[in-house]
């Protein structure tokens, strides 16, 4: 027998990075009694080491709880947490459809943030009631009533009954459960008898067990041994596992309406679980998808290259490990003249691209290069085909191209008002168009920009941070393909075209950045035994020109018995930098190179 | 085994701004002559057991000035070390590391009496801004002269230089050498300045105040000095040393072949094979004089050690070999190490043979010289 669904309660958490999420779910947690002293373990919803030394969340879990409400009658929760992160907007909607209400956290001292208020307009859409809690109440900064004010003011949310709390110390746990109770409306559904329709919410890999799939029950009842059918990709599986976690990953007989659980199906790869999929039974199928389901595609693209052209098949397996788990990375083989083999690979965002980066580094143990970040270009040719362009060197021969498109994004910046024109400075230079300028509250503004993507990707939030003190925040969206007079600088390095360093640019900057570009790598390059010459062309045309000087003097003075080993090791020292360095021909690239070009000034 | 002694002497009377050596400034009559020639014999006896099997071919006083040590406590601790090897090469070599400032005829005369048949002398610059610059306590002519009293009493003479002072161009070098030549010395040690972290030279560095010959002015100075020696009938046998033939440091010689040493004295570090393994065991005594003088003769003068997998010492063999013009033997390597030196190199070595910057002859590996300016960048290829 199915739970009652008007004892059923699903919700989650919005909050800004860094306004305690993660502590205020392993106080709730704490608070039900489902995670014993014993089991605690601080941010326990963040389970990969990454995700807890960024403080970010990046795969989403759910949590069944148990809470005797006021009222005597005892409710299931399901908090279903969110992935914390714009890259990850449509998991985070999908997460959100999963729920019939939403903790909206905002630290008391800090105010609204553009990403909280991103995920609470996702939230709305999604009809959620939204419960605000104002958290870290117990840091002397905290202004509660700002805060209420502000929430009022850019978010139009009642807060006459928001929640002060701090996570932290473990106040206002109480009050938060029974206001789930009370206010988060029980799930909608045809009944537990109904054709079986489930949200898949998110999908991770097991090593025994295949893809695994978080679900949310719509209507109908899952078992163990249903025969089930994924509506998008028409695929279909025997359940063979069912479970929750409580928090801790538990079997369960079945799944009714309105619960949160995970199946396992013999699943090859996670790419096979689409997020935001309707999973229905094959003997009875539902005939309607739930609403919402998007095919991710990935915006950003980088040539991933092993330093040392042996490690290729280590990348290879590497790549192919971490797609298991990440259905969002693409990859497939690239060449490049001045790097070797190597992988082109698609991510959602530059945070996506960082978080691959970063694991292939640390858990694959590779010494890589990277290229710098591209989009993918719209390039029309004369013969009025459309190639997308997403590696600047395959752009082809200028006289074939018509014209080309770039993707956009709107960007809304969150900032105080004293910052506006520092903002709109760096919007402009980076040929934005501006959208709206509101004024959130009196000294909160928010600021709408479309922006190129591809400018967005080259230091973009750095120097939005810097250029506010780190008081702004940024949500983005896509928001189509625009027509531009664009075209590729590329970069020769003793008279040889370095393909891994052409980029493309509007024209009116194409000068302006193949100075930059030589420049920096003139600071970049280190000095070797011989002169080097870095150069900037457009279609041939050299316009610009540094040299390395070569470094004359190379040689440690004094060697003898008391100070070999320090010499030996400042010499292994040496070695090791150079491994992170790619020979393109005679010279010594580091991979700060390839990277450069978000770096020009 | 052949095996050299190394002992170190911490005290100088003026701890110059650019060394990072282990030596304390101290007061001529503070040194304390006899009870630190015990503490080195006590530290000798506590190794001595390892040493009866072993030929002795060297001894290197270095230090600090160890030419400010009373002759007769250098000369117990010579005897005391010769004495602890079951061998000595008839053509051991003793050397002295001398300071000007502490160097005359009979220092000179007493050091030869001791056993000691060879003097390194601190000359370092015969120009008087740069001897200031460096913070040295003597003047050019007492260099010359304390040089010509060791060559009246002692066969063989280093002089000990330094170039790559602010200013200082190829041709004011080779005046330099060309004025010590004159006292008949046949070894020249030539040091580029060396900025070192922990010195006074570091710290003015570090705050970008320590002005220094150019890169340029370097690599002219160093390939003069070169062409200066040769034709004085000098071959340029370490990136830093010049010698007549036959009269190269044998002791420096063997730190560069990879041979073993032993180190006594505070701080000294000594390193022996271990046949077994094919390893080495490395360590370096304590320090600080008044922590060595208490603890010398017990393992707790120990203060650092360190095991070499025969990797690293293939390594070392290959920083310290090429550095000379006789290069790395590889037979010497193999059977030191059991280790095929260009196994797993063969990339690097056809990289830098093509450039002409390497030459594999039969069992030598060796850098030409003409590249011994961008040593590091070779060696650590061959890493």
């Amino acid at each position: 027998m199915t739970f009652p669904v008007e004892r059923i309660r699903n919700f989650s958490i919005i909050a800004h990075i860094d306004h305690g999420k993660s502590t205020l779910a392993d106080r709730i947690l704490e608070f039900t009694g489902a995670l014993s002293d014993r089991e605690k373990q601080a941010q326990f919803l963040d389970n990969m080491e990454l995700e807890r030394e960024r403080g970010i969340t990046i795969k989403a879990q759910s949590v069944r709880l148990e809470y005797r409400a006021d009222d005597g009658i005892l409710y299931e929760l399901n908090l279903i947490d969110t992935p914390g992160h714009v890259d990850f907007n449509y998991e985070v909607s999908r997460s959100l459809a999963a729920c019939e209400g939403a903790l909206l956290v905002v630290d008391a001292s800090q105010g609204v943030e553009a990403q909280t208020l991103a995920n609470v307009y996702l939230a709305l859409e999604n009809n959620l009631e939204i419960i605000p809690v104002f958290n870290k109440i117990d840091l002397p900064g905290a202004d509660i009533d700002r805060v209420r004010r502000e929430v009022e003011e850019v978010i139009g949310l009642d807060c006459s009954e928001a929640i002060p709390a701090s996570a932290k110390e473990g106040i206002g746990m109480k009050e938060i459960l029974e206001a789930v109770v009370k206010r988060v409306p029980p799930p909608k559904t045809a009944g537990a008898d109904a054709p079986l329709r489930a949200l898949l919410v998110d999908s991770w890999y097991d090593a025994y067990r295949g893809a695994m799939a978080l679900i949310r029950v719509v209507d109908g009842t899952i078992r163990p041994g249903t025969k089930i059918k994924m509506l998008a990709t028409r695929a279909e599986y025997e359940v063979t596992e069912l479970g929750v976690f409580a928090p801790f990953a538990r079997a369960i007989p079945e799944l009714g309406p309105g619960e949160a659980g995970f199946f396992a199906a013999a699943i090859r790869t996670v790419r096979d679980c689409k997020v935001g999929d309707t999973i229905t039974e094959l003997r009875r199928q539902a005939t309607e998808r739930l609403p919402g389901f998007r095919e991710v595609k990935p915006m950003v693209f980088c040539g991933i290259f092993p330093t040392e052209p042996s490690e290729y098949p280590n990348l290879r397996e590497a790549l192919e490990k971490l797609q298991l788990n990440d259905s969002a990375l693409t990859w497939e083989p690239e060449t490049s003249e001045a790097l070797g083999f190597g992988f082109r690979c698609g991510f959602l965002g530059m945070l996506h691209m960082e978080i691959v980066q970063e694991r292939l580094e640390r858990e694959y143990d590779l010494d890589l290069i990277t290229t710098a970040p591209s989009v993918v270009y719209h390039v029309y040719q004369n013969d009025g085909t459309m190639l997308p362009v997403e590696n600047p060197s395959r752009l082809p021969d200028p006289v074939k191209i018509d014209h080309i498109e770039e993707p956009f994004f709107k960007v809304s910046i969150h900032v105080p008002s004293a910052y506006v024109g520092a903002v709109l400075k760096l919007c402009e230079e980076r040929r934005g168009s501006q959208r709206a300028i509101q004024y959130a509250s009196q000294d909160r503004v928010i600021i709408v920009y479309d922006l190129p993507l591809g400018e967005v990707l080259f230091d973009f939030f750095d120097r939005l941070k810097s250029a506010t003190k780190g008081y702004a925040s940024m949500d983005y969206e896509l928001a189509g393909y625009q027509t531009n007079p664009l075209v590729r600088v590329d970069m020769l390095i003793n008279g040889e075209k370095v393909d891994a360093l052409s980029a493309i640019v509007h024209r009116e900057k194409a000068q302006y950045v193949g100075r930059g570009l030589a420049d920096k790598l003139r600071g970049i390059v280190p000095r070797q035994q011989y002169e080097v010459a870095i150069q900037a062309a457009i279609g041939g045309k050299i316009i610009a020109r540094e040299t390395v000087r070569a470094l004359r003097k190379d040689v440690t003075a004094k060697c003898y018995g008391g100070d070999i080993s320090r010499k030996r090791k400042l010499l292994e020292k040496q070695k090791e930098g150079k491994r992170r360095m790619k020979a393109v021909g005679s010279v010594e690239i580091p991979q700060e190179a390839f990277h450069a070009i978000l770096k020009i000034e | 085994m052949l095996t050299s002694v190394y002992v170190h002497f911490p005290w100088c009377l003026k701890k110059c701004p650019y060394c990072d050596f282990n030596s304390y400034g101290t007061a001529r009559q503070d040194v304390p002559h006899a009870a630190y020639a015990d503490a080195v014999l006590r530290e000798l006896e506590f190794r001595s057991e390892t040493l009866a099997e072993r030929t002795l071919v060297s001894v290197f006083f270095g230090g600090g000035t160890p030419s400010l040590w009373d002759p007769e406590q250098l000369g117990r601790v010579l005897s005391a070390v010769t004495s602890a090897f079951g061998t000595v090469s008839p053509s051991l070599e003793v050397t002295v590391e001398c300071n000007p400032t502490s160097l005359d005829r009979a220092r000179a005369a007493a050091l030869r009496e001791a056993g000691v048949n060879r003097l390194s002398v601190g000359v370092q610059s015969l120009d008087e801004t740069r001897l200031r610059f460096l913070g040295r306590l003597h003047d050019a002519p007492l260099a010359l002269e304390a040089l010509r009293a060791a060559r009246a009493e002692l066969p063989r003479v280093s002089a000990d230089f330094m170039f790559g002072m602010p200013g200082q161009k190829a041709p004011d070098f080779v005046s330099e050498l060309e004025r010590v030549l004159e006292t008949g010395v046949d070894h020249v040690s030539a040091y580029a300045l060396t900025v070192e972290s922990g010195t006074q030279f570091g710290e003015l560095h570090r705050k970008g105040r320590l002005p220094l010959a150019t890169d340029d002015d370097y690599a002219e100075t160093f390939l003069a000095a070169r062409r200066c020696l040769a034709s004085h009938g000098m071959r340029h046998y370490e990136v830093s040393n010049h010698a007549r033939p036959g009269e190269e440091a044998r002791h420096n010689l063997h730190y560069w072949r990879g041979g073993d040493y032993l180190g006594l004295g505070a701080g000294a570090v000594g390193c022996l094979a271990d046949p077994a393994t094919l390893g080495a065991s490395r360590w370096r005594s304590e320090s600080h004089p008044a922590h060595y003088l208490e603890r010398s003769g017990t393992k707790a003068v120990q203060a650092w050690t360190e095991a070499l997998s025969p990797e690293d010492r293939v390594r070392e063999a290959l920083m310290l070999g090429l550095r000379t013009l006789e290069g790395v033997s590889l037979s010497r390597v193999a059977q030191q190490t059991g280790v095929t030196l260009t196994r797993g190199r063969e990339q690097a070595l056809a990289r830098r043979t093509a450039r002409g910057e390497v030459l594999l002859d039969g069992d030598v590996l060796r850098v030409l010289p003409e590249h011994w300016l961008a040593l590091d960048a070779i060696v650590t290829d061959l890493f």
